[in-house]
């Protein structure tokens, strides 16, 4: 049977500077010659030559490499972020179309404000298209892949159901592109990944991509750790717990896009209905003396109610489906990642289990094995802070959805109001005798 | 001039049930009876109130009741009544005669038709009406009595009149073109209301399944559950408003119908005018013709060709005396002729005038009540926007305690 996961003999207090990631190195036995700090950890100064100790005055035992990231998670988790501690901020804006011999794109302006060490400008503004937001988001879901990393916007738009240079649909990409980015800023460990900084400061990312690539191969496949063919036995309740919630949630918000969808089509073809109904008071208005007026004026006022409703409509499409959209995917890249994190636990599992069976009467347990253990604590420390974390923003995100639904439709019915009350009084006027 | 019934008399249809008896080909039928009860209107100064009559009617008997006033009084704006079936329904509203939401429509009709003819100066005279108020027994011998169906112009002929009158009035001929308008304005304008209610009705509805949804989510949920759970509830109570916001819209799709209807009755006193210039351009003619023919006759000469001209040329003249006979039997003819026409004329341009002045009187009656039916319509409008604007802020305010 496993034993019990045990600490490995402290080697001292370290610097978290000078200690590798456990994930960093292969899965190979032997270790290599020392890396330079891991592009996948690079930490704050400040940090890293405090005496560690969590708020709540208990000093923090460092000697565990596995509980470096998800220490760091936890201690900014209790930071208040608010603008005065932040260090970066992120936007895009200004989406801008190119015309070119092979294809037409889109690309949108990323602005970076910094007071990081990592960066060498406090300044930084490039442009972007989608394919290299893609292309970030699967460098972090490579080198940090015991974390979640936020959601895009679809990639593959069905051409010709949907204009993909249409205002609508790229104000919509832009707002859910920042989104991602900023995400990726409030979180303690992806905003130091360095693809991340690369991302916002190079000129020419493409030369980087390439660079990329050609190390990958070199370094064979050294961050990604596969880990196939081991089935895990049963999911540690917790996590199967993080695994049911997050199927019910997505079930859910599944039916509340249908629903928000359908009560888009009703509206449009409620719309459809009035903007006819309308114009038959003018009509009649026009063979009317006295009536006219009054006729004309509901006719306008219907013409407003159409109005609101429309801008309702598309509020509700370009604003409220897409967040909840990119909450469905969010959810599913999670559970992808308690798989991945399924994955690690087994492969440790079934190590331990035929050392277990040697029945060699070694105390030490081999380096492989501790390596495998290691890295199972490591995954569900960091996938535990990020969830509680996730959660937390969910819950922000949600509120504020949820009450921008709720404005907007208050919006809408104050328009229809005013457009009702106004013409109250050119109703009950009295035409002068003449 | 004599106040109207409406003001000595208070006259309700109070109550509606249904029926089962036989009818003329005595076959059993349903059929809802209504119960009008009138009470005369009394002084302060009696103190007490007067007794409460009542009497049952169906639908059938308003029926005889107005085709006896339109005939008797051709010149007047008759009232309509409520439709007889279920027309510009939307989904929702079930087109049965018997369904209760309807029947209840129709009472009100039926009663609003009672109020507009006990306020009409003229009508409200009539010894027929005040019997149908009065009198359940033997109303309907005493209404044949009157031989009203006799005087009913056959549909044909008017329609022939329409087509072949040469000078009508032109203030009636305008008339005719406003009041087919109008009924083309309203139908449209209903049928469209139907289907706009019709949609608004769905996106009410579909707003109910965020109730359920919320509420399954909240499930799961520890810090947004009770928000989500009482927004959900917020949503139930949206979905459910839309029932009463458009039941109370139907009284003013009442109230279009009823002009709608009324476009009708305008259109009659069109008719009946035009009816009556035919008439009156044919005796004219024929006046004409004859006095041509006798002149003919009297001075042999023959100014415009007729078949008998002809052939008593080809068949050879009659005697002097045959002459002399059909020059008399003309002469009379041309006598009688005259006369008539002088009447004619005089009954055309009494009911111009009588009839121009009822349309005066309507033309008042419905630019107020059509007023007052779009103010009613907006105050509605305004209400349902004010309930949205709770619901919704309630709504909202749940969200903000996720």
């Amino acid at each position: 049977a496993a034993g019990a996961p045990k600490p490995l003999p402290s080697s001292g207090p370290k610097s978290l500077r000078e200690m590798p990631h456990p994930l960093a190195t292969s899965s190979s036995e032997e270790m290599g010659p020392p890396l330079t700090p891991s592009p996948d950890l690079l930490l704050p100064r400040s940090i890293a030559d405090k005496d560690l100790s969590l708020p709540n005055g208990t000093p923090v035992d460092t000697s565990s490499p596995a509980s470096s990231s998800s220490l760091l998670n936890r201690l900014q988790l209790d930071d208040d972020l608010d603008v005065e501690t932040r260090d970066l901020f992120v936007t895009v804006d200004d989406p801008k179309k190119h015309v070119c011999t092979m294809e037409t794109y889109i690309t949108y302006r990323v602005t970076t404000k910094t007071t990081r060490a990592e960066f060498d400008l406090p300044e930084y503004s490039v442009r972007r298209r989608y394919q290299d937001f893609d292309w970030l988001r699967n460098k972090l879901e490579e080198s940090q892949p015991t974390h979640l990393i936020p959601p895009l916007p679809e990639k593959f738009v069905v051409k010709g159901v949907v204009d993909r240079f249409s205002e609508e649909f790229v104000e919509t990409r832009r707002k859910a592109l920042d989104k991602f980015l900023k995400r990726i800023t409030d979180h303690p460990v992806l905003s130091f990944n360095e693809h991340f900084n690369v991302f916002l400061t190079a000129k020419d990312l493409n030369a980087y991509k390439k660079q990329g690539m050609a190390l990958l191969s070199k370094m064979g496949e050294s961050v990604k750790y596969v880990t196939g063919g081991y089935k895990l036995r049963s999911r540690p309740l917790e996590f199967a717990a993080i695994g049911d919630y997050l199927d019910t949630f997505s079930l859910k918000l599944g039916t509340i896009d249908r629903i928000a969808q359908r009560i888009i089509k009703e509206q449009l073809e409620y719309l459809v209905e009035l903007r006819e109904y309308g114009p038959v008071y003018s009509t009649w208005g026009g063979l009317e003396v006295e009536l006219s007026e009054p006729l004309e004026g509901v006719s306008a006022c219907i013409g407003n109610c159409c109005t609101a409703l429309e801008e309702l409509s598309e509020d509700m499409t370009e604003d409220f489906l897409p967040v909840l959209r990119e909450y469905i995917l969010y959810a599913e890249s999670m559970k992808n990642v308690l798989k991945k994190r399924d994955q690690v636990q087994a492969e440790y599992e079934a190590k331990l289990e035929a050392v277990a069976l040697k029945r060699e009467d070694r105390p030490k347990v081999p380096t492989d094995v501790e390596k495998c253990q290691d890295r199972v604590e490591c995954f569900n420390a960091d996938l535990k802070a990020d969830m509680e974390r996730w959660q937390n923003n969910k819950r922000q995100d949600f509120r504020q959805l949820l009450m921008g639904m709720a404005d907007k439709n208050i919006q809408y019915y104050e328009k229809c109001l005013t457009a009702w009350e106004s013409i109250i009084p050119l109703l009950q006027d009295k035409p002068e005798t003449k | 001039m004599e106040d109207c019934l409406a003001k000595k008399m208070e006259i309700t249809v109070s109550e509606a049930e249904k029926r089962t008896g036989r009818n003329a080909m005595n076959i059993q039928e349903t059929y809802t009876a209504y119960l009008i009860e009138t009470r005369a209107v009394e002084s302060q100064n009696e103190g007490q109130c007067a007794p409460v009559e009542s009497l049952w009617r169906r639908y059938s008997e308003f029926e005889l009741l107005r085709n006896y006033l339109s005939v008797t009084y051709p010149h007047i704006v008759v009232p309509p009544l409520p439709e007889k079936r279920a027309d510009f329904v939307w989904h929702k509203l079930s087109a049965d005669n018997m369904d209760p939401d309807f029947v209840e429509r129709r009472r009100i009709g039926l009663e609003n038709f009672l109020l507009r003819v006990a306020s009409h100066p003229v009508l409200c005279q009539d010894k027929i009406f005040y019997a149908f108020l009065m009198q359940e027994g033997g109303w309907k011998e005493m209404v044949n009595e009157t031989g009203f169906q006799l005087k009913a112009d056959s549909r044909l002929k008017a329609l022939n009149a329409t087509f072949r009158v040469k000078s009508p009035d032109k203030r009636f001929t305008e008339l005719k073109h406003y009041s087919d308008e109008l009924q083309s304005v309203i139908s449209h304008l209903l049928r469209v209301r139907a289907r706009v209610a019709d949609r608004l009705y769905g996106v009410y509805k579909v707003h109910g399944n965020y109730g359920r949804v919320f509420s399954e989510w909240s499930a799961i949920e520890k810090e947004m559950g009770d928000g989500l759970q009482s927004a959900g509830h917020h949503m139930d109570v949206y979905a459910a408003s839309i029932d009463d916001i458009l039941e109370e819209e139907e009284h003013y799709a009442d109230q279009l119908k009823e002009y709608l209807f009324y476009a009708e009755a305008l259109r009659a006193v069109c008719r009946k005018h035009e009816l009556m210039q035919y008439d009156l351009e044919m005796a004219a003619q024929d006046l004409t013709s004859k006095k041509q023919q006798c002149e003919e006759l009297a001075t042999g000469t023959v100014r415009t060709f007729s078949l008998k001209g002809m052939t008593s040329k080809l068949f050879g003249q009659e005697t002097p005396e045959q002459r002399e006979a059909k020059i008399k039997v003309l002469e009379e003819q041309i006598q009688e002729g005259e006369e008539q026409l002088k009447s004619k004329n005089l009954e055309g341009r009494d009911f111009v005038k009588s009839a121009w002045a009822d349309i005066e009187r309507f033309k008042e009656q419905k630019n107020h009540d059509l007023k007052e039916a779009l103010i009613s319509y907006a105050v509605m409008q305004i209400s349902m926007c004010k309930k949205g604007i709770q619901v919704w802020t309630n709504a909202k305010e749940c969200f903000s305690k996720m």
